[in-house]
């Protein structure tokens, strides 16, 4: 009976124990300074961050950074909330845009122009020279609470074996909407007549709408509603707009190429599909160009801009953005390196490991990052796009619930055969219903 | 009076304190994790919050009433009642038929046994993911396995009409194997004695199935039902895997709906308001079942 007792005790001690040091902050010793960063890069980007933070540490002797992975986005934002409530946010994060309504209402992140403007601050010509779409993206009602770490966009990626095999030059993808469609219906075909594709020309990236890569969709469908003069929403953000003619244009387009190709059967993902040769176009971001290196070896692939519409050239600019916490203990030296982050030193070399988009103008001037899009066309049909590429001003209010709305209606029409026009249009109604409400919250 | 007194006596003083002190870590986590949490869900659907901040807004019964005007809820509402309405009858009168055919004598019934329990201690994701590969329109094996009787292929899980019933059939797969034990165990309490009586007046097969097993199983049968119709209530897992509420909204089940508004939107006075709807379904239900089935089990036996 002791001996039962004692061990049980052992075990609540131990547990105790265990409890009350996962909370505990770990000390700095020799004055040396710990900022804790989270972020969700994808894994083959992570060896490439930890160079990246010894190259920050050896430059800033007196302070180390400790990144942290959290798998998706959405885990991230979650973990955030908790981290808020219970005092143990991180110093720096990743941050979307989506959810700076929340952050800044619960006054949890800095505006960035308490640092820019301060002592170490920088000057209106570094900031100046960031892609305007980037300070627009992150920023909120116009208030800047973030700094971008890199630029991603949207390019064409395509198998130019594929390309030949099919009479096309595979120096010449996609430039226009019409082309897009006609190649992607000749780089389609059923050898065997089984009814089913061994080749599919495009994948267009059309899942639930109830789905976790519900935002992702509309993410790459906006691209196309900009190439046909579209926009989302209007600039006071009352009412949405994407119902335009230019909005059933892209949809159209979209459902088009959906239904000639029968991608309602096509069940792998895109890149595995492509890597296994039995998909010739896909629409992608600059992340997975070191990945791509090894996976399609045996490929003759290229990345071409996305296709002009109706109406201009548009991609979709995104990136990384890097808020710094109101409980951050050190915010002086996330700002430190956050300002080290963006100088376009640090930014050519991060673009080159990396594979991400450089946020500014001036590293072109590096002289090794213009020898680097020489020798690597691929990243420099990205870096070339980043000149039109448009990104999604941030919804004040409702942003969310708009994106799920908005991607209903792409669901309806492709997957639900609905008429284009129809699906927007009761999806627009619900969104404007969404934004009315907000504003009512607000009075 | 001695028997009390002596009954007394087994309680010493200070024995409820020992007994609290005992209890006390169990205490506190239900308390912290479960207590809790239910009355503070109560108390924030009738608030509305995002998490973030440290207040939240009292919005009165704003949250009830926007649910109740919002379409989707009651097509969520009504894609939980069709999932239930699916799963469990099916899952019943598989798992009951399987129970009774493995208490006959039987080369390899253990074997059988183990093997239609496992589905149960699989992890729902991982289940879900292999069901993906079942149902896939390509290369899935049930496609290639109708295809051989001359069936064109099925794109299971992208067609409103029957990612539903793939859906059904993989809840089903899931859960039978614990109602099968529960019948199992249900089927061993019933004393021979009947059915040798029973066989004595002549009585068939059906006729004892019929006749001895189902009254005598009713308390089981009663148990199962009111378990089943809570847990494929409350589906989740399996969804957001397999089906991610689509196509179209057609598997979009309430605790997807919850988890959506909770998580994703952050509008955490809805989505527990949503919640406490659930749990008053729940007791009506559960409530109306005791009633019904009290009478007819005390009239069976």
């Amino acid at each position: 009976m002791v001996k039962k007792i004692t061990i049980f005790s052992l075990l609540i001690l131990t547990a105790f124990i265990l409890f009350t040091q996962c909370g505990k902050e770990e000390k700095s010793t020799d004055g040396k300074v710990q900022i804790i960063f989270w972020h969700s890069f994808v894994s083959s980007t992570i060896p490439a961050l930890n160079d990246l933070i010894a190259e920050f540490e050896k430059s800033h002797p007196q302070i180390t950074v400790k990144a942290q992975y959290i798998p998706t986005g959405e885990a991230l934002i979650q973990k955030l909330i908790t981290a808020i409530q219970s005092q143990t946010a991180p110093d720096i994060s990743w941050l979307h845009s989506d959810y700076m309504e929340d952050l800044v209402d619960a006054d949890a992140i800095y505006q960035m122009d308490h640092f820019i403007k301060g002592e170490n601050g920088i000057s209106q010509e570094d900031l100046d020279d960031i892609y305007p779409s980037l300070i627009q993206y992150a920023s909120w009602k116009g208030t800047l609470y973030s700094l971008p770490m890199e630029a991603t966009n949207l390019a064409l990626l395509y198998n130019k074996d594929m390309f030949r095999a099919a009479g096309l030059d595979p120096e010449h993808p996609p430039a226009t909407w019409d082309e897009l469609k006609t190649f992607s219906e000749k780089l389609t075909f059923d050898k065997n007549n089984d009814g089913k594709y061994e080749q599919v020309g495009l994948f267009l990236p059309i899942f639930p709408a109830a789905g976790p890569q519900s935002g992702w969709m509309v993410w790459q469908w906006y691209p196309y509603l900009w190439q046909a003069g579209g926009s989302v929403i209007n600039d006071e953000q009352t009412e949405v707009l994407y119902n335009s003619e230019a909005g059933i244009d892209a949809l159209s387009l979209w459902k088009d190429i959906y239904t000639n190709l029968n991608l309602r059967n096509f069940t792998t993902d895109f890149d595995v599909a492509f890597a296994s040769k039995h998909l010739a176009m896909a629409m992608d971001g600059p992340w997975n160009l070191p990945r791509y290196k090894d996976l399609l070896k045996d490929i003759d692939w290229g990345f071409a801009p996305l296709p002009k519409g109706t109406d201009k050239k548009a991609t979709i600019v995104g990136g990384e953005y890097l808020a710094i916490f109101k409980q951050s203990k050190y915010p002086d030296e996330s700002w430190e390196f956050i300002k080290w982050m963006i100088k376009p030193e640090t930014q050519a070399m991060w673009a080159m490991k990396s594979g991400y988009l450089p946020i500014r103008h001036a590293v072109r001037d590096v002289p090794e990052f213009e020898a680097y899009l020489e020798e690597n066309p691929n990243f420099k049909t990205f870096v070339d796009q980043m000149d039109y590429g448009i990104a999604q001003k941030p919804i004040d209010y409702g942003g969310l619930e708009v994106a799920r709305h908005l991607a209903e209606a792409l669901e309806k029409a492709t997957v639900g055969n609905m008429d284009v026009k129809q699906a927007l249009d009761e999806s627009a109604a619900k969104s404007n219903k969404v934004l009315q409400e907000e504003k009512n919250k607000q009075r | 009076m001695k028997t009390t007194k002596k009954n007394k006596r087994l309680y010493k003083k200070g024995d409820g304190f020992a007994a609290f002190l005992f209890l006390s870590p169990t205490l506190v986590v239900f308390v912290t994790f479960i207590l809790f949490p239910v009355f503070f869900s109560f108390y924030l659907s009738f608030h509305q919050w995002n998490m973030f901040s440290n207040e939240a807004t009292f919005v009165g019964l704003d949250n009830y009433l926007k649910m109740f005007q919002s379409e989707e809820f009651w097509q969520v509402l009504k894609n939980t009642a069709v999932y239930t309405l699916g799963t469990v009858p099916l899952n019943m009168a598989f798992s009951l038929l399987l129970a009774y055919a493995l208490q006959r004598k039987l080369a390899g019934k253990k074997f059988l046994r183990t093997a239609f329990f496992a589905p149960v201690i699989i992890s729902p994701v991982a289940a879900a993911l292999i069901w993906r590969w079942l149902y896939d329109p390509n290369y899935g094996i049930i496609n290639y396995a109708i295809g051989i009787f001359g069936i064109e292929s099925v794109n299971w899980l992208n067609e409103p009409t029957s990612a539903m019933f793939a859906l059904i059939v993989m809840g089903v797969w899931k859960t039978f194997g614990i109602n099968m034990v529960l019948f199992s165990a249900g089927l061993q309490g019933i004393p021979d004695t009947y059915y040798e009586a029973a066989e004595i007046d002549g009585a068939g097969r059906w006729s004892k199935f019929w006749n001895i097993t189902i009254p005598m199983l009713g308390p089981t049968i009663f148990f199962i039902l009111v378990m089943s119709m809570i847990t494929s209530f409350q589906v989740f897992d399996i969804v957001y895997v397999l089906t991610s509420g689509g196509p179209l909204g057609s598997t979009k089940v309430l605790v997807f709906y919850v988890y959506e508004y909770a998580f994703k939107f952050f509008e955490m006075g809805y989505a527990s308001a949503v919640a406490y709807v659930l749990f008053a379904i729940l007791l009506i239900l559960t409530l109306l079942q005791v009633r019904f089935m009290k009478n007819r089990i005390h009239t069976a036996t």
